[in-house]
């Protein structure tokens, strides 16, 4: 929750996220000697803290802009790993934080947008909320012709697959079409007794 | 750029012209900055609180002093502008985005797959 910067003996400093405005790394060797995480805060620092911040690990620089004008007070601190190559790590660390830290003061935007996205065009024609299943006959329905061909197939290779003797519970065939009206019944014990002793078929 | 994988911030997007910004991506543009620093580069992430990514920056601090940065992350707090590059088409832009949020959304097809939400009966 805070950003932190600690040496092997475990002094160090943290910083807020909130009054984090920007980071960025820095290799222009020509503007500072050393690649490192550059990170702008929008806070006072005093400069006693600078001294007294020990450099062990990581080299660690403050530098406190004097505000002598009306505008926030800005704090710049330069983040020198002792292996350069972890930069972009710690680069893409920090903006995964600062995505977790939405600015609280932002009036703006409208920010209700907990739970559902809003379904404009289901509104538009008046309907709400839509089943997400469908009971056999109402999803029926909703078939297309291909689809409907291929429900036909599909429940005539069960049928076929059991011996002609037999229906297998819930399937559809022709028998069972008369005797059921809601397909979704299923038979719990076998249609006729010792239905399936003989349980050895070849396919 | 990636489509958000949060609900929240696409509805987010959607409704606000953040969205632009988001159609911004791997054009080079200027940031202008609350305190008026700037900076300058390529676009590579903006999400749904304006926080803004760009690569091969230069950035320009309020006092005028030039550098140069391989990325830098601004907080949507402290983005003042952002420059629109003249050739962009806005509105094309912005209903790019809004497909492509759309086929995440609605990823599978109509009638098939999971939904976030219940699409309508026709």
């Amino acid at each position: 929750s805070r950003l932190s910067w600690l040496d092997n003996s475990g002094l160090g400093f943290s910083l807020d996220y909130p009054t984090i405005s920007l980071h960025a790394v820095s290799r222009d060797l020509n503007a500072y000697p050393w690649e490192h995480l550059y990170v702008m805060v929008n806070a006072k620092f005093e400069e006693d803290n600078a001294k007294e911040a020990p450099m062990a690990e990581g080299e660690e620089e403050e530098e406190a802009e004097d505000s002598d004008d009306d505008t926030e007070p800005i704090a710049e601190f330069r983040f020198v790993p002792s292996d350069k190559s972890a930069l972009e790590a710690m680069f893409s660390a920090m903006c995964e934080c600062q995505a977790l830290h939405p600015d609280p003061e932002d009036e703006d935007s409208d920010n209700d947008y907990e739970g559902e996205e809003y379904d404009v065009e289901a509104h538009e024609l008046g309907q709400g909320d839509i089943p997400s299943f469908y009971t056999y006959e109402e999803g029926l329905s909703h078939l297309t012709a291909e689809g409907q061909a291929t429900l036909e197939r599909l429940e005539g290779m069960l049928a076929q697959s059991v011996s002609s003797q037999y229906n297998m519970a819930g399937v559809r065939t022709e028998d069972s079409i008369r005797e059921f009206e809601d397909g979704m019944e299923v038979d719990l014990a076998p249609a006729v007794a010792g239905q399936f002793e003989d349980a050895e078929v070849d396919h | 750029m990636e489509v958000s994988h949060s609900v929240k911030e696409r509805t987010i997007a959607e409704n606000s012209l953040v969205i632009l910004l988001q159609g911004l991506c791997n054009r080079v543009t200027t940031v202008e900055l609350r305190d008026e620093s700037t900076a300058s580069g390529r676009v590579t992430n903006v999400d749904a609180f304006m926080n803004v990514r760009l690569a091969e920056v230069t950035f320009m601090d309020r006092q005028g002093t030039l550098c140069h940065l391989d990325e830098l992350f601004v907080t949507g707090r402290n983005v003042r502008y952002v420059h629109i590059p003249d050739d962009v088409d806005i509105r094309a832009t912005i209903e790019q985005q809004l497909q492509a949020i759309h086929r995440v959304r609605y990823f599978g097809g109509r009638d098939k797959g999971r939904k976030e939400f219940p699409r309508t009966k026709h």
